[in-house]
């Protein structure tokens, strides 16, 4: 039992860094039709410049962090009108080139500046965790929950009650409709792409701590993610969360029940099972695909 | 008439200054080295160039090798096969140079091996899988301890030193990973034991806990383990100390590194690792680690050490044969018994291996302490 309850543990917290990560691919398909092949590259470099302000710059850990979210909020901007927004008439495919393109030239740039070793971070808190008889909770695991929880509750706020929130979702339903409605696309696209990379950010400086800092922490954690958001319905926040969840808990049960070394590829089974049986995944999208 | 004269003037005139640039060059003896200056090992080929230097400017200091000075010639591998390919074919097109230093990557010297079987002349490697040496390439000469060394190594320490006799054994399913698994395996068959665990992991994985549960389950009280990176020992490491495993812990070379400590920090406190390159393991150790630090200003290790030890050893084995005829050179390297290199003493057998055992050493409150050298006969 008490093996049971360290693994679903551990399985929710891994679950909800897919998450994270989910949420950011999720956003940017709303807004603009595409999947962001380089999201996880902002976790990456979310997490280096937690590294180079706490390390090389000293700064305080509570100081770096609104610093490392301004900084990715930055990068975000800049992703937009270096890689979206140039090709923004032309179809899916060419724009999904170009963040694959953006994603290897961002995480080779890291690797020339800070060579292939890996960095640590220090954990936001200094206890290790909190054990409660035989299962131990660790420290890092639970904010990383108490985050996703808080974020989740901030996006739905955000998307259902608030004007820019329905601005924002207009959109990513009907671009063409909403700039009739006076809706400025552009700068709505430009609010997502910063609002994404901060989450991505973000997730990175949650899971540093545990995965520690290397430029392979993106596409560690990118690939479940973008599994978890089409088990989830790709385009559904929902989704999102719950699709990162349920596969964190499932390889890390599949792991230890099943088998390790297959563990990555019981994300990846549910994924075809998904694929095959609801394509549109377990909350589907909101808007049909347009023909 | 007078066009074919002038063009036959011209290619004598063009052999003469041919004859004068070699004669120029003839008290010179070069070196070709393969290492990565670029792509993800960069940062490793850079402490194996500083080796190779070191050892040259102490042979040149000391008179050269037969009066003649040693110098290095280097490419880049890009850390890739096709790349190591490209460089040592560079290299060999260079009549002039003498011997070689291959890679530190195994899968990259069985790329160059066929061409280094063509070219015929003598290469020093790092890459420590052991068919590497006993695939009929002659030209292959070791200088660091194969891998069906550091098992027999980690079991007999484990076993005899420690005292520990239920194993779980914990290792990467990459080619590195199960190939020392089943050493390992080997090895305790050997001491007529049967591990109680035997537990692979994909690289990169995030999360340890099915792995150390499994650990814990088990009942082991030593665990072998073949990490091929340090991000995977480095999470390993935490989840064992969170879900409180006792288990004493033997771990191949991943677990010594600078970088396995900066991850893991106090949770490595009190494992055993082996080690081909340990500063305190011998007197000349000690002084090859002093030197490297005055100049890299870094710690040394295997990454160094190697390209050091290669170097001299060539150099030995060209001033013992009096000659750079690389069949002369040959019999020299393998003429070379008791050799005290900086990763340990150096006794050639027929295949090319020089060494043959490891350090270990023990990770004491942060600090990696040298506890002892075990060498084997066979």
């Amino acid at each position: 039992m008490a093996i049971f309850l360290q693994l679903l543990f551990t399985g929710i917290g891994i679950g909800a860094v897919y998450s994270l990560v989910a949420l950011g691919f999720v956003l940017i398909y709303r807004a603009t039709n595409v999947v962001n092949f380089a999201q996880g590259e902002f976790a990456m470099l979310g997490a280096y410049a937690m590294v180079v302000l706490t390390q090389d710059l000293g700064l305080p850990y509570w100081a770096a962090i609104p610093i490392s979210l301004a900084v990715m909020g930055l990068i975000g901007a800049l992703f937009n009108l270096g890689v979206y927004y140039p090709l923004r008439h032309r179809s899916f495919l060419p724009v999904v080139i170009s963040t694959i393109g953006a994603s290897i030239l961002l995480t080779n740039s890291v690797l020339v500046g800070y060579g292939p070793a890996p960095e640590s971070l220090a954990g936001m808190f200094d206890f290790p965790g909190i054990q409660i008889g035989e299962v131990f909770l660790d420290s890092q695991y639970l904010l990383i929950i108490v985050v996703t929880i808080l974020l989740v509750a901030f996006q739905y706020f955000f998307f259902e009650h608030t004007l820019l929130g329905k601005k924002m979702q207009a959109t990513s339903q009907d671009k063409e409709m909403a700039s009739l409605l006076g809706i400025p696309v552009a700068r709505m696209i430009m609010l997502t792409f910063i609002y994404s990379a901060i989450l991505g950010g973000l997730a990175g400086i949650l899971v540093a701590p545990i995965l520690f800092v290397s430029v392979g922490l993106g596409s560690q954690v990118a690939l479940k993610a973008f599994a978890a958001s089409i088990i989830g319905g790709f385009g559904d926040v929902t989704g999102a969360i719950v699709g990162g969840l349920s596969l964190g808990v499932i390889e890390t049960f599949g792991a230890a029940y099943i088998s390790v070394p297959y563990k990555d590829a019981f994300a990846f089974l549910v994924l075809f099972g998904f694929l095959l049986i609801r394509p549109q995944g377990i909350f589907g999208e909101k808007v049909a695909q347009k023909a | 008439m007078s066009i074919r004269h002038t063009t036959v003037c011209a290619i004598i005139a063009l052999a003469l200054g041919c004859a004068v640039a070699q004669a120029a060059s003839a008290g010179e003896i070069k070196i070709g080295m393969v290492t990565p200056i670029t792509g993800p090992a960069a940062e490793s080929g850079k402490y194996a160039q500083i080796g190779a230097k070191l050892a040259i400017d102490e042979i040149n200091a000391a008179g050269g090798v037969n009066g003649n000075t040693l110098t290095l010639v280097v490419e880049d591998d890009q850390t890739t096969n096709p790349g190591a390919v490209a460089a040592f074919s560079r290299l060999a097109s260079q009549s002039d140079i003498s011997a070689f230093l291959g890679s530190i990557r195994s899968t990259q010297v069985d790329a160059m091996s066929p061409d280094i079987t063509k070219l015929g002349k003598p290469v020093f490697i790092g890459g420590t899988a052991p068919q590497l040496t006993h695939q009929g390439n002659q030209w292959l000469f070791r200088c660091r301890p194969n891998d069906s060394y550091s098992a027999r190594v980690i079991a007999d320490f484990g076993v005899d030193t420690l005292g520990l006799k239920k194993w779980a054994i914990v290792h990467s399913t990459d080619a590195f990973g199960t190939g020392g698994m089943t050493a390992l395996t080997a090895a305790l068959k050997s001491h007529g034991l049967e591990p109680t665990l035997v537990q692979g992991y994909p690289n990169q994985s995030p999360d340890f806990s099915a792995v150390v549960l499994a650990v814990k389950s088990s009942g082991a009280d030593v665990i072998g383990s073949y990490f091929t990176f340090e991000n995977d020992l480095g999470i390993f490491a935490k989840q064992l100390k969170q879900f409180g495993v006792q288990a004493k812990w033997v771990g191949s070379p991943s677990i010594s590194t600078s970088t396995a400590l900066k991850l893991a920090g106090p949770t490595l406190n009190g494992t055993y690792g082996i080690a081909d390159f340990a500063a305190d393991s011998s007197p000349e150790a000690k002084a090859f680690a002093a030197k490297y630090e005055a100049v890299a200003h870094a710690s040394a290790d295997n990454f160094s050490s190697w390209t050091f030890d290669a170097v001299h050893i060539a150099a030995k084995a060209m001033t013992d044969a009096k000659s750079t005829e690389p069949a002369k050179v040959r019999e020299a390297i393998l003429a070379i018994k008791g050799y005290k290199g900086v990763e340990g003493t150096y006794t050639f057998d027929q295949n090319g291996d020089g060494l043959h055992g490891y350090n270990i050493v023990k990770n004491d409150g942060g600090k990696i302490v040298f506890d002892k050298h075990v060498d084997y006969a066979d």
